[in-house]
């Protein structure tokens, strides 16, 4: 084999990941997340409930472009309002709420279990997440 | 642009007058509304709600494991195999070691033999958040000591501060170390203390916490400390209960009745 057929061969394979790439970060919505069992009424009645209804989206929390510049600043927020405050929605400009859980991203993205791990292997960041919370690689969402 | 100085007096002068104006209530005072802010955020009110539960030990007898097994099950606690590095959030303590300092003296014998169920107290001058140099572990809205294992740094203050054990730590990776993992909670990492949480990711979606809601016997009551009309507080109106340790002054939120 030649150097250039060499070198079409890596172009190739080097361009199939891309387009694999693309269709994994890109993949589907899942529905909704399934209702919970064994609610008490007298434990949902001093809880503070998420206005509106959470989780249950066909569309990302904010524009893409945002999200992918973003997203960490946003779950960094998230953390803090909801493990510390107990503020726990997240209206975003289309008035649309939001619980401010990990779990509000995984109801879509947990689809693929591979959206996370394909940009962050790419741009070569190791985010500590998954030491502790599971990602859909390990259990299924 | 010039302007001479009786054009300014004019102006300024309109302008105080409007100013005056809008003090009297001569004209809608459209900025001086205050903001109504309820609108923006669900954040609760803190200490409105003191979560507490009741533990009926005439109901909790025998070898049955059934609320510590799904407890550890639901929130992913590892086991080690060994006691020295066991990591626990609820287990059975001996009543003499539940209750050291309770009065024993021609006690009922069965009682003495009692298996008492314990976890974190979830007091309401918790020691350990004192003891915590980081605020990793704090005293939540709804009076749940709570830990932030984003923030812990593994000093085990806090483990040192607790007087009642309540509190474990991961020596080793605890991923290796869990049976079956679940999905309903995250796991630790090497180097964190962890210890009951009342459940939060549970109530958070009005459900009861896994260890009252897995126990047949009806032992385990939970609810509103602050509410009056709870189930709970009428049951420890109805009861002679006891805290564990009430000398200290940590004023558990976890109560017992013998
Ligand atoms: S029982 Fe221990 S860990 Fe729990 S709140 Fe009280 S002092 Fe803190
Ligand atoms: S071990 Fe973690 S939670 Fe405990 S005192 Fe240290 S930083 Fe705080």
């Amino acid at each position: 084999m030649n150097k250039f057929s060499q070198f079409l061969v890596a172009l190739a394979a080097g361009l199939s990941v891309f387009v694999a790439a693309w269709f994994f970060i890109h993949a589907g919505h899942r529905g909704s997340v399934p209702a919970h069992a064994e609610v008490s009424p007298a434990v949902a009645a001093a809880t503070v409930k998420p206005g509106g209804a959470p989780v249950d989206s066909a569309k990302c929390i904010l524009p893409t472009d945002y999200m992918r510049a973003h997203h960490m600043q946003v779950l960094d927020k998230w953390r803090k309002d909801s493990v510390r405050k107990g503020n726990r929605t997240f209206v975003n400009p289309e008035g649309a709420h939001f619980d401010k859980s990990l779990n509000t991203c995984l109801g879509c993205h947990g689809s693929n279990p591979m959206f996370c791990f394909m940009c962050h292997e790419y741009a070569n960041v190791k985010p500590t997440c998954w030491n502790c919370h599971l990602s859909p690689m390990e259990v299924s969402q | 642009m010039s302007q001479n100085r009786r054009e300014f007096l004019k102006k300024a002068g309109l302008g105080a007058l409007a100013g005056l104006g809008a003090a009297a209530g001569l004209f809608p005072a459209f900025a001086l509304e205050p903001t109504d802010s309820s609108g923006f955020t669900d954040a609760p009110v803190p200490g409105k709600v003191r979560w507490g539960m009741l533990v009926d030990t005439r109901k909790c007898l025998g070898n049955c494991t059934e609320c510590i097994v799904r407890c550890h099950h639901d929130h992913n606690v590892p086991d080690f195999g060994h006691t020295k590095s066991e990591v626990k959030w609820i287990w059975k303590s001996g009543y003499e070691n539940a209750f050291p300092t309770a009065s024993t003296q021609f006690q009922n014998p069965e009682v003495l033999e009692r298996q008492v169920l314990t976890l974190c107290n979830h007091c309401t001058e918790p020691p350990c958040t004192k003891a915590c140099p980081t605020e990793a572990t704090f005293k939540r809205w709804d009076g749940i000591v709570s830990i932030d294992y984003h923030r812990c740094i593994g000093c085990r203050f806090c483990m040192a501060a607790c007087p009642y054990g309540s509190r474990s730590f991961n020596w080793q990776d605890p991923r290796p170390h869990i049976k079956e993992l679940s999905n309903t909670y995250p796991t630790r990492m090497r180097g964190v203390v962890e210890k009951c949480n009342f459940c939060s990711e549970r109530l958070v979606k009005g459900e009861l916490p896994a260890c009252v809601v897995s126990c047949a016997e009806n032992a385990l009551t939970f609810g509103d400390l602050n509410d009056p009309n709870s189930e709970i507080r009428k049951m420890l109106a109805a009861n002679e209960t006891m805290q564990r340790k009430p000398e200290l002054g940590t004023l558990p939120s976890v109560f017992y009745i013998i």
